[in-house]
């Protein structure tokens, strides 16, 4: 989709909440003809961009989890682990959860576009 | 809820159950047929490596995709790897169809969990046939308990021996007949390996245990 980008980044987080705003948003600008459908792409892409740069470089805050591994699968570079009664602290808070699906992409994205 | 007062007679009723981690080990134990292992000791089989042949090209993309637990990352390496809890093994499975499985503790097992993968292959809509199945190497292991003079055995069996301690603390002993290589270690703890059948496994060992007798390291107590 980033054509015409120097650097490909990775699509996953516009299902994020933020991204999830920002695309409902933006559809909704889209469908009323505020913006243009070049535009709500250009936006999307800078998205993309922002979010891989910020969640590399400002954030600064861990996560630690762990739970009992129930499946793993590791192909096209993307692994993809499910969880059983896994357990995430973030800063002391633990979160915990019957089952979680944790997929996890390269972080340094060379040749290949973002694996969906 | 009552299911508390369950949980308390159960608890009390297996404290009467006997030692339980004994039974592994390959301690000179009570039932050994002892015209089959003279020595008292039977080793323990560690690690089974099996090989088959599903004859049937693979998609190994679609294989990783389909199936749980399977690696595949082809610049690494060029065949889908899988694992499977029961038995606990893990498979490599090629293009070609041709598997290898390892991990398993006993030849039954071994068979079993190729099986098993070779199911999985099926339901995933390869005509996976199960042939030319044959195990390719057996690795048992056991304890004499009593310390080995390795530097005098190496020096009296030189022809198949190898020994340097800098470089691999065990002793190499590559036995001619049966063809098993065994590491022996000071301690007195034995890994023998490269059988295709248990039985060499065990001559193996009945071949080495008296010449380990003969090289027992003197300790200050218990000298026979």
């Amino acid at each position: 989709m980033a054509a015409n980008n120097k650097q490909n980044y990775y699509e996953l987080y516009r299902r994020s909440s933020v991204g999830e705003a920002l695309t409902d948003t933006l559809e909704e600008l889209l469908m009323n003809q505020y913006i243009s459908s070049s535009l709500y792409q250009k936006i999307l892409s800078q998205f993309d961009k922002s979010i891989n740069e910020a969640l590399s470089n400002t954030v600064k805050s861990k996560t630690t989890f762990k739970g009992n591994l129930h499946t793993y699968r590791f192909c096209d570079n993307v692994w993809t682990f499910i969880l059983d009664n896994a357990s995430f602290k973030t800063d002391g808070v633990e979160v915990k959860v019957k089952r979680v699906k944790i997929v996890a992409c390269d972080a340094n994205v060379q040749d290949q576009p973002p694996a969906k | 809820m009552s299911s508390q007062t369950t949980t308390t007679t159960t608890t009390t009723s297996s404290a009467s159950v006997p030692t339980v981690g004994a039974s592994t080990s390959s301690t000179p134990a009570q039932n050994v047929d002892l015209s089959k292992h003279p020595s008292g000791i039977i080793p323990t089989l560690q690690n089974i490596v099996s090989t088959v042949n599903m004859a049937t090209e693979l998609d190994l993309k679609a294989i990783a995709l389909g199936a749980r637990n399977a690696e595949y990352n082809p610049k690494r390496f060029a065949a889908v790897i899988m694992r499977i809890r029961e038995p606990k093994t893990t498979a490599l499975i090629f293009k070609s169809g041709k598997m290898v499985c390892t991990g398993a503790k006993s030849e039954d097992a071994s068979k079993y969990a190729a099986r098993k993968y070779a199911r999985i292959i099926q339901k995933l809509d390869f005509p996976a046939r199960f042939t030319d199945f044959k195990i390719q190497n057996i690795v048992g292991s056991c304890d004499v308990k009593f310390p080995i003079k390795l530097e005098l055995l190496h020096n009296a069996h030189t022809s198949f021996t190898n020994y340097e301690p800098e470089i691999f603390p065990g002793l190499i002993y590559k036995m001619i007949q049966p063809k098993v290589v065994l590491l022996i270690f000071v301690s007195g703890k034995i890994v023998l390996t490269g059988a295709k059948v248990r039985e060499e496994i065990y001559e193996a060992f009945e071949n080495i245990y008296p010449v380990l007798t003969a090289f027992k390291k003197n300790m200050a107590i218990a000298n026979q």
